[in-house]
């Protein structure tokens, strides 16, 4: 066969499945086909059918319902069904109708299943699960693009070249020094029978010992750090970055089973594109005013593109972007305190949003609060502690960190408050069980502390955690609110299709695919219990609690995922082309391919949205 | 005029007699469909030519594409594109239009070798052709060529069907209206961007079917109000 049919042909290899197909049997396929006309408002399947058949339509469209006649979906040009084939396919109850003059090519069932049968790839498309086909769809869209090394992916294992350099605690501090300089090496690991119990790095030996006086025949185990971050051999590099960035430190232990492997250092790291960005954006320590941190958060923008060509996944996105964040927070309060004076009590300033939840993007807002201790007296303390918001917050603002618009934040005099009301607040949006104040509450659980006294936001997290598990009407109103949003049903043509024939240009991939899971990601942890912040991890924990199913929870991860990786790609091609960046995608921007994964994504968030509106009968509350 | 007394069974009856043994013998020797039958369920042969020209007794058949449409659907598995040797040079005008140059149609095979295979195809069916004269006339002149003997076949005519529906609808049509591409455009058809015998065969087919859906479902549809009148 030469030229013949090859208008059939390529409209077949532009389209999935069949673009799977070697070329020998796209040759081939055309012969296979039979063609049929159904004019607009025909049933479809059409009641003559003479065979079972796969359809694909070649022009017009049909729509699909379900038996209570919602529409379910709505197939255009080179859409496939082929329920018809598949005989556990729950779309094979749905029926509908033409909805407009449409063309189809009919493929019998029995030829489709000699193209599956010779063809892996093409058969995937018909047995993979939703859960399988979304797990792919990550991974390709994680291993796209890569530019410069994959500190995405390379494990630390392969970073640690010489074996450690090891001293016992008893060791003097001048005998490390002088091991340190032999060795050439700029921390020491100090160990007690293979067993890590410390390090000191050059800067403890200046700062620790000489600075202080320190005699230095007293054993190191006088001035070695001994609450050590540490990593595993097989933790990615980048991982190794974000806890380096996050804590401010510059050589990480690496310990496997067998004990000490060795260390890492920031200059191990340096050698990747991208981790310099990180690094260099990271130096926020040194910024000595605003306008220093401002010039430095100029350069975050670059940092999302840069890490987006390096093959980044919109959860190591969010881990880096989050971890500057914090930095530039932390050095904003520090330079407070360096104006105002130290502070009058403890405090501690937390984070919300995607801040908190560690999923930050360059395009948010700011939300943020101050717990401060119970001695805090407002006619004594409330100038000293506003000022330092103020300043913060403003801070923030010039920064790119716009004012929150709910006014959720530290500036704002209710939400800096004591513990004690904090608590009382809390108490107020569990118990008091309304709609408006599960939505308030909402903000305040994903709440992490950036600065200051941790244990101030411990307490009162571990304390409403533990309450809000055990209000299960206050959970219902939660889940109410956290289902408002729907996914989209899919894509029609140039057009997203939202609900009963609704159709959209653009849609907002943050409103209608990121925040749903969010939200339920964060019921199934309060539920649970679960003290997590960051999405992936609640969800993790979540189906380890037996609060959502495995399955459930790696569906949801990988639609999170996927949708948060486009997002963040579709933001790094605007900041690339001087555009602001924002969460609208059209449809003409996705791929055949990635408008199918997006639509895997959008079903497997709507069957567990179902499955919770169930769980807390939420049609109630309405 | 007094031939339209005669059915075109009648006719085929009386020109298998006078036709001399061979192919087109045995092709008029099979029966015609029934004028009653319903549209939906005949068997057709949707055909296309290329020519060198518009006169079936000067210009040659360059190319016949040809696929059959079996009650409402379209067996693709029967397409057959098919190139005719040329004795003389493909004039240019013609050679621009069809894409068919002269060293293609060198290696095209025998007018009688096509005609061989196209007429038992054809035989017991309905030809389906846009603007059908064409494909008739140079029919008719292939098998005067070949066979000594005249052609005959109930035809449905995809430009006459859309022209009778604007007549009886009182519509004011332009000829262009007519146009293979512009009616397939009104019936929601795709464009197809390649011009051959083949496609353009299967451009007709797929215009009948949508004309045959027009039609309301719930009455029979005898073949006769399809066929072009001869």
């Amino acid at each position: 066969m030469d030229v013949e049919l090859i208008e059939i042909r390529e409209f077949l290899a532009s389209h999935p499945p069949f673009d799977q197909l070697t070329d020998e049997a796209l040759d081939r396929l055309p012969r296979e086909l039979t063609i049929r006309y159904l004019r607009r408002g025909t049933p479809f399947p059409p009641r003559d059918a003479e065979c079972a058949c796969l359809y694909i339509v070649r022009k017009g469209a049909i729509e699909l319902r379900n038996p209570g006649d919602e529409l379910v979906a709505k197939f255009g040009e080179g859409d496939v069904y082929s329920s018809a084939c598949l005989p556990h396919d729950p779309a094979r109850n749905l029926s509908g109708s033409t909805v407009e003059d449409s063309l189809f090519y009919l493929l019998p069932c029995d030829r489709l299943q000699a193209l599956r049968d010779a063809d892996k790839n093409f058969n995937d498309y018909f047995t993979q699960s939703i859960s399988t086909r979304l797990r792919r769809a990550r991974e390709i869209l994680q291993d796209a693009p890569r530019a410069g090394g994959n500190l995405m992916t390379v494990e630390i294992s392969a970073l640690t070249g010489r074996s450690p350099v090891t001293a016992p605690p008893t060791t003097t501090i001048q005998e490390a020094a002088q091991l340190m300089t032999r060795e050439r090496v700029s921390a020491l690991l100090i160990t007690e029978e293979r067993l890590l119990v410390g390090i000191i790095t050059d800067r403890d030996l200046r700062s620790r010992c000489l600075a202080q006086g320190v005699d230095y025949t007293q054993p190191v185990s006088e001035i070695m750090t001994r609450h050590l971050h540490k990593v595993t051999p097989d933790t990615p590099a980048f991982e190794a970055l974000i806890s380096m960035t996050r804590y401010n430190i510059h050589h990480l232990p690496v310990v496997g089973s067998g004990g000490v492997l060795g260390i890492v250092s920031t200059t191990d790291l340096i050698r990747y594109q991208s981790a310099n960005a990180i690094y260099s954006v990271g130096s926020v320590r040194k910024c000595q005013s605003v306008s220093e941190l401002v010039q430095v958060s100029a350069e975050l923008p670059e940092l999302q593109v840069q890490l987006i060509a390096a093959g980044a996944s919109a959860y190591q996105l969010g881990q880096a972007i989050s971890a500057v964040t914090d930095a530039i927070t932390r050095r904003l309060l520090e330079l407070a305190e360096a104006q105002f004076g130290p502070a009058p009590v403890a405090y501690a300033w937390v984070a919300g949003g995607s801040q908190g939840r560690r999923e930050q993007t360059v395009h948010t807002d700011q939300d943020n609060a101050l717990i401060l201790a119970d001695e805090y007296q407002a006619a004594e303390h409330e100038a000293y502690f506003s000022q330092l918001a103020q300043f913060v917050t403003d801070g923030l603002n010039a920064c790119g960190y716009i004012n929150c618009p709910g006014g959720i934040m530290a500036s704002n005099p209710q939400w800096r408050q004591p513990w004690r009301v904090w608590r009382k607040y809390f108490d107020d949006w569990i118990m008091r069980v309304d709609r408006k104040s599960a939505m308030l509450a909402t903000n305040f659980f994903d709440m992490r502390a950036i600065h200051g006294d941790d244990m101030l936001h411990a307490r009162l997290h571990a304390e409403v955690l533990h309450q809000a598990r055990d209000n299960k009407i206050f959970l219902a109103y939660m889940a109410t609110n956290a289902l408002t949003t729907r996914p989209p049903l899919g894509f029609f043509r140039n057009f997203v299709l939202i609900s009963d024939g609704d159709h959209a240009n653009s849609f907002d991939l943050k409103l209608r695919g990121i925040l749903p899971v969010i939200n339920l990601a964060r019921i199934y942890a309060l539920s649970a219990g679960i003290p997590e912040i960051n999405t992936v991890e609640r969800l993790k924990a979540a189906a380890d609690a037996h609060s959502l199913s495995r399955e459930g929870a790696d569906n949801l991860e990988d639609a999170f995922e996927f949708i948060g990786t486009l997002r963040a790609r579709h933001q790094a091609q605007q900041i690339k082309a001087g555009e602001k960046p924002d969460n609208y995608v059209t449809p003409d921007e996705l791929s055949t391919l990635e408008r199918n994964h997006l639509k895997d994504a959008f079903a497997a968030i709507s069957a567990l949205q179902t499955a919770m509106a169930q769980r807390y009968q939420t049609g109630r509350f309405y | 005029m007094l031939e339209r007394l005669f059915s075109l069974d009648y006719r085929r009856r009386r020109l298998a007699a006078k036709t001399a043994p061979g192919p087109l013998r045995d092709y008029l020797e099979v029966p015609f469909v029934s004028r009653q039958a319903d549209s939906r369920r005949v068997q057709c042969i949707a055909l296309d030519l290329e020519t060198t020209g518009l006169d079936p007794k000067a210009d040659a058949i360059i190319s016949f594409g040809w696929v059959a449409v079996s009650g409402s659907q379209i067996n693709l598995a029967s397409a057959q594109h098919r190139l005719v040797h040329q004795q003389q040079a493909i004039p240019e005008a013609s050679a621009v239009i069809h894409q068919i140059t002269d060293d293609a149609a060198a290696e095209g095979e025998s007018l009688a070798a096509v005609m061989a295979d196209l007429l038992p195809l054809l035989a017991g069916k309905v030809l389906i052709a846009h603007h059908a004269r064409i494909e008739l006339g140079f029919l008719n002149s292939a098998c005067e060529l070949l066979y000594g003997g005249r052609f005959l076949i109930p035809t449905i005519d995809t430009q006459r069907v859309s022209q009778q529906w604007f007549e009886r609808r009182n519509q004011v049509y332009r000829p262009g209206e007519l146009r293979l591409g512009t009616l397939r455009n009104r019936y929601n058809l795709p464009r197809y961007r390649a011009h051959d015998a083949l496609i353009d065969a299967l451009a007709a087919a797929e215009l009948f079917l949508a004309q045959l859906a027009e039609r309301d479902g719930a009455h029979p549809l005898p073949l006769r109000d399809f066929l072009l009148r001869a």
